[in-house]
């Protein structure tokens, strides 16, 4: 067997019995670098392809054809238009959205929905968080292989008709709320099914059979939506707002972003950009906000990798989540780029930053990056509580120096939110909204006597 | 997969391991599923052998594995190789589609090793049974429930590297729960609260869909507890109905 190893005496792995190293000079493999660099950090490297595709214009001529309705983005919505890789429109709705929630969030970082609709709340945005929706199950699909492409986009389909059908719960018309994704795996998935389904007879006529089983059509049709929408996007669109409300300098922080793979990678022609967000040359959500807010975003070298979350590893083979989340995220975004906190918009991605710094220790690679989503951090910036509304307890990276930077007093927080669990259990619980309207359909439904007022906020 | 091992010279096989050969009839029949999958043409359109895939390829900083050898295996229809690669390499990736963002052809390398995957599960190999086990408390989960994750399922046990602070207030984790002003998500065996309709709902779709049959095949005791729990919902929901209809 060849030696793989080149004269510096590291090892090459993976790439095929022909390959042999290169054994170039210091310089050599700099300029080299250097060479790939300048592409690879450019929105170029995703734009020079052959098969560029805008799927809507698919979807809009089968709905033509009468194979299929698409639930519309209308002015209920109150749509703000972004553009995407190519500059194309992508109408993005501001309010009467169902928020489809991520199992990974809800688990494990709470903070994360509870921010989102905290902040809808504080802007007077009108939502619905129910209980009839399922994961998208592509978390699952991505580290195990069980599911496939029937199940993932039967399941897709399942939840976006209940987000059509959920305001008739409440004596509103259907397409009343308008489904917000929280997960970026989810929001990867789903826009890949979109365009499967567009692109394959076969399978929308697979998937309609289930879902007439289901009662899931609409006039016997497939229901798809318009746009597939994150919630990164909502908060990107509604950024200029967000920032009028905003009670806490931020502009004393160094904030490295961690694009998620599954947010900007799969299907990367449906993802906004932005010229005046980095010129351009990365995602614009949470960056943008991040810039709104006031804070100093510092690009990294290594901006572009995955956080090593991996669906299977995190499970299973925790040393190479562990090992990449360190090695190529944290340890550059402190080493190189000072950062104070490093953002970012998906589910995988902050436990993974988060929950894999203590380990370093085990091996002298001794961190303390705060990790946290763009709406946590939007929801610190606005004054919300860091554990009651935040809920930052749950994070196992250090957040409390990061609050004293931003002036907030997280040792009198605290307090008062083990004064409040004292409430909790005494039965006091506080909620963002009434928690009989989660309830759409099945057992605890309850058919509401009036039209609800559709208040987003606390009752 | 002992119905594909044989002895015969005709058989293709690894001089330095000790492992079975394979029939050459198997790997044929392997590799057909691959290619009748419904995305493969999809995700595969030809390769110059850049190498930009695992220039950028997470998996390759650590592991044995290289997406440009995944894709080259495929285009050249190596079924040796495929065969090779499906026992281990395709596990390794981290499914992060960096891959398929930037290779020039258009290629997905990542969701080619999803197709690997799931043949991988249909022919029941060996190695996609071991490599799962560990992800059957996830595989539990999401089938009889439809979350994937709860809260009662990160403790310190399942995750000491996490170190002791992934709870920095120290509460019973119920009244962590419903400290969140979060209604639905005052749960702690899933992640939020799930409508007993739509997990009946999904239970359809798993059935439909062949995903039981996938369960089956990889893990029959873990199919057989969520059947049993399918069972019990099912009941559940239609003793509601009827309740209903009285």
């Amino acid at each position: 067997m060849d030696d793989k190893r080149d004269e510096g005496g590291s090892a090459y792995n993976g790439f095929g019995a022909e390959w042999r190293p290169a054994n170039l000079t210091p310089s050599e493999a700099r300029a080299a670098t250097s060479w790939v660099e300048t592409r690879i950090d450019r929105r170029s490297m995703l734009t020079n392809k052959d098969r560029v595709e805008d799927v809507r214009d698919a979807m809009w001529q089968l709905e033509r054809d009468g194979e299929i309705i698409v639930h519309r983005i209308d002015d209920r919505h109150e749509p703000v238009v972004a553009r995407t890789l190519y500059g194309w429109e992508k109408r993005i709705p501001t309010t009467n959205l169902w928020q489809h929630k991520s199992c990974g969030q809800c688990g494990n970082i709470p903070g994360y929905p509870s921010s989102v609709m905290w902040l809808m709340n504080k802007l007077g945005v009108r939502y619905l968080d129910e209980t009839d929706q399922t994961s998208c199950t592509a978390w699952n699909y991505h580290g195990s292989g069980v599911g496939n492409v029937v199940s993932l986009a039967a399941v897709f389909l399942r939840n976006f008709h209940q987000a059509y059908m959920s305001a008739k719960a409440q004596g509103l018309p259907v397409g009343t709320y308008y489904p917000l994704v929280h997960c970026g795996t989810s929001f990867g998935n789903y826009k890949e099914m979109r365009i499967f389904l567009m692109h394959s007879a076969e399978l929308r006529e697979q998937v309609k059979k289930i879902l007439g089983k289901l009662g899931r059509l609409i006039d016997g049709k497939l229901l798809i939506p318009e746009e597939v929408v994150h919630y990164s996007e909502w908060l990107h669109v509604m950024r200029h707002r967000i920032r009028e409300q905003q009670v806490v300098d931020v502009s004393g922080l160094r904030a490295t972003i961690h694009p998620a793979c599954h947010v900007y990678k799969m299907v990367p022609q449906d993802v906004i950009y932005d010229e005046t967000v980095m010129d351009g040359n990365r995602v614009a959500v949470s960056t943008g906000l991040m810039q709104t807010l006031g804070a100093q975003v510092i690009d990294y070298s290594t901006w572009y990798d995955c956080c090593g979350f991996g669906f299977r590893h995190i499970i299973g083979e925790r040393e190479f989540t562990r090992s990449f989340a360190i090695d190529r995220k944290i340890k550059v975004a402190v080493e190189e780029a000072k950062a104070d906190v490093m953002i970012g918009h998906d589910t995988g991605c902050i436990t993974t930053l988060d929950k894999n710094q203590w380990i370093g220790k085990a091996v002298d690679k001794v961190y303390a990056l705060p990790i946290m989503a763009d709406c946590q951090f939007a929801a610190l910036a606005l004054g919300a509580h860091p554990y009651k509304l935040a809920q930052l307890h749950w994070h196992a990276s250090p957040f409390e120096g990061l609050l004293e930077k931003l002036g907030i007093d997280w040792q009198k927080a605290k307090a008062e939110f083990e004064a409040y669990l004292e409430e909790v259990k005494a039965g006091r619980i506080e909620t963002l909204y009434d928690p009989k309207r989660a309830i759409t359909s099945g057992p605890g439904y309850v058919m509401p006597t009036s039209t609800p007022s559709l208040s987003g906020a606390a009752s | 997969m002992t119905s594909g091992v044989v002895s015969e010279r005709t058989a293709i096989g690894d001089p330095v391991s000790n492992a079975p050969v394979v029939a050459y009839e198997k790997l044929e029949e392997v590799f057909e599923d691959i290619r009748a999958h419904p995305l493969f043409d999809h995700e595969l359109h030809g390769c110059l052998n850049c190498g930009i895939c695992t220039a950028t390829c997470p998996s390759a900083h650590y592991y044995d594995y290289s997406p440009r050898e995944i894709v080259q295996l495929l285009w050249t229809e190596n079924l040796e190789g495929v065969y090779d690669a499906m026992q281990e390499k395709i596990w390794s990736c981290a499914q992060c589609y960096t891959c398929a963002a930037r290779c020039p052809f258009e290629n997905s390398p990542g969701g080619l090793v999803m197709i690997m995957r799931e043949v991988a599960i249909k022919h029941g190999m060996q190695s996609a049974k071991d490599v799962l086990r560990p992800f059957s408390r996830v595989l539990l989960k999401v089938i009889s429930t439809g979350n994937q994750l709860a809260p009662n399922m990160i403790t310190r046990e399942a995750f000491p590297d996490w170190g002791p602070n992934v709870a920095k207030v120290d509460a019973p984790l119920n009244i962590l729960r419903k400290a969140i002003p979060v209604p639905t998500m005052h749960t702690m065996d899933t992640a939020w609260e799930v409508n007993l309709k739509t997990s009946v709902e999904l239970y359809t779709i798993w059935e439909e869909t062949g995903v039981l049959d996938q369960l089956e095949t990889i893990d029959e005791n873990l199919f057989d507890v969520v059947s049993d729990v399918m069972d019990e919902k099912r009941d559940e929901y239609n003793e509601w109905l009827e309740e209903q209809q009285e």
